[in-house]
């Protein structure tokens, strides 16, 4: 890893702690506020690609061990990643490493729009949420003792909202990518 | 901005070294998942709380830092009382809470330099075999410390330039630019770096 690659891992880590600041959005259809640091594990792989974006949520989630309040709602500290959501903190980093690994083999050179706008919907579906889940929600059934099929089934009230969260990141990334391209290709 | 979730103080827990605290933390989140007697978790939740609470954090902080949590861990165990048995519920109740008491008076008795100091000695074997430089965890912790309140500035400087147009703040037209602005300084950054000598090049090191 050179010097250029620890800086934007770094950038990533202290953007995704900025979007934590920023005062949660409602869309009028979702009545959960969407909080903009929980796109950040989508945008990370679809931006910097897989081993960056790992990387910056390895440090990202030092820092909340560390004991600093970089959660959106100034949340941090040992105390979150024990508790039941703690699953989700840590699948993060498999989560990003997932969603970049897929971005850098679907998303290509002199692809059409709405092909690369798939391509990054896909890495974010699949990374961002399927992945995530599969980490976190055992991890909520093994800490409360609640069945995994009805964690699975409560889980499923956050799904339209992390769809919304995919697009989102999909669009961003690659308006990124056509601004300032940094994804790794791969074959 | 940022400042840390430590509070100063000389209590035991305070004195105790970095390893030590993280160590018992570990061993406690495995060894209390074996245990289901109430007999062992209750008196296990007292003594957590009770160290929780002499960290020398004001008790109303405390329990401020503590809602999140505690919020999340009751409406899930509601869902396991209803959905499994009141016991489970009982027993996951004083399991997670003695555990995020603990974790909680670890994060409040635990400077975040000595934390990270910590973390880049335990990385310092892997650095040897060359798989990891332990010293960029220094760095990069620091370069993210320095960056987030210029990040905030331009987070600012984009909200503005929305609503000076009449353009409703989203996160679509936010982030693009947001990240753009940020990452294209990535190279400056680590030509700054370099040039400073911060990173030894590693064959520095074999000779």
């Amino acid at each position: 890893m050179n010097t250029r690659d620890l800086v934007l891992v770094a950038l990533f880590t202290a953007i995704t702690v900025v979007l934590g600041l920023i005062p949660p959005i409602t869309l009028g259809f979702i009545p959960v506020p969407i909080t903009a640091q929980s796109m950040g594990v989508m945008l990370a792989g679809c931006i910097i690609g897989a081993k960056r974006g790992a990387l910056a949520y390895v440090l990202f989630v030092l820092l909340v061990a560390a004991g600093l309040p970089v959660l959106s709602g100034g949340r941090g500290g040992l105390a979150i990643i024990q508790g039941p959501t703690g699953g989700f903190i840590l699948g993060w980093i498999v989560a990003t490493y997932v969603t970049g690994l897929i971005a850098e083999r679907l998303v290509k050179d002199g692809q059409n729009d709405i092909g690369q706008f798939a391509a990054f919907f896909i890495a974010s579906v699949v990374g961002g949420i399927v992945v995530l889940y599969a980490i976190g929600m055992p991890w909520v059934s093994m800490t409360t003792g609640a069945p995994l099929t009805d964690v699975a089934t409560g889980s499923l009230a956050f799904i339209p909202g992390d769809l919304l969260k995919a697009g989102i990141a999909a669009l961003a990334a690659r308006a990124v990518l056509v601004g300032y391209p940094l994804l790794p290709h791969r074959t | 901005m940022l400042n840390g979730l430590n509070v100063e103080g000389s209590t035991p827990l305070h004195r105790m070294s970095v390893r030590t605290k993280l160590a018992i933390l570990l061993v406690l989140g495995v060894a209390l998942y074996f245990v289901s007697s109430l007999f062992v978790l209750v008196p296990a939740f007292l003594l957590a709380a009770g160290i929780y609470f002499t960290t020398g954090l004001p008790a109303r902080d405390g329990l401020r830092r503590l809602k999140p949590v505690l919020f999340t861990i009751v409406i899930l165990l509601i869902a396991t009382a209803y959905l499994a048995s009141i016991r489970e519920a009982t027993e996951a109740f004083f399991r997670l809470m003695a555990l995020v008491l603990f974790a909680g008076a670890v994060t409040a008795t635990t400077a975040t330099g000595d934390f990270i100091d910590e973390i880049t000695r335990l990385l310092l074997p892997l650095d040897r075999l060359g798989l990891v430089r332990a010293a960029d965890v220094g760095l990069a912790f620091g370069l993210v410390l320095r960056f987030v309140p210029d990040i905030f500035n331009h987070y600012q400087a984009i909200r503005d330039a929305h609503r000076a147009r009449g353009l409703k703040v989203r996160p679509l037209t936010i982030l693009a630019p947001l990240i753009i602005l940020t990452l294209k300084d990535a190279d400056t950054i680590a030509m700054a770096i370099d040039a400073r000598g911060f990173r030894r090049p590693r064959s520095d090191r074999n000779n």
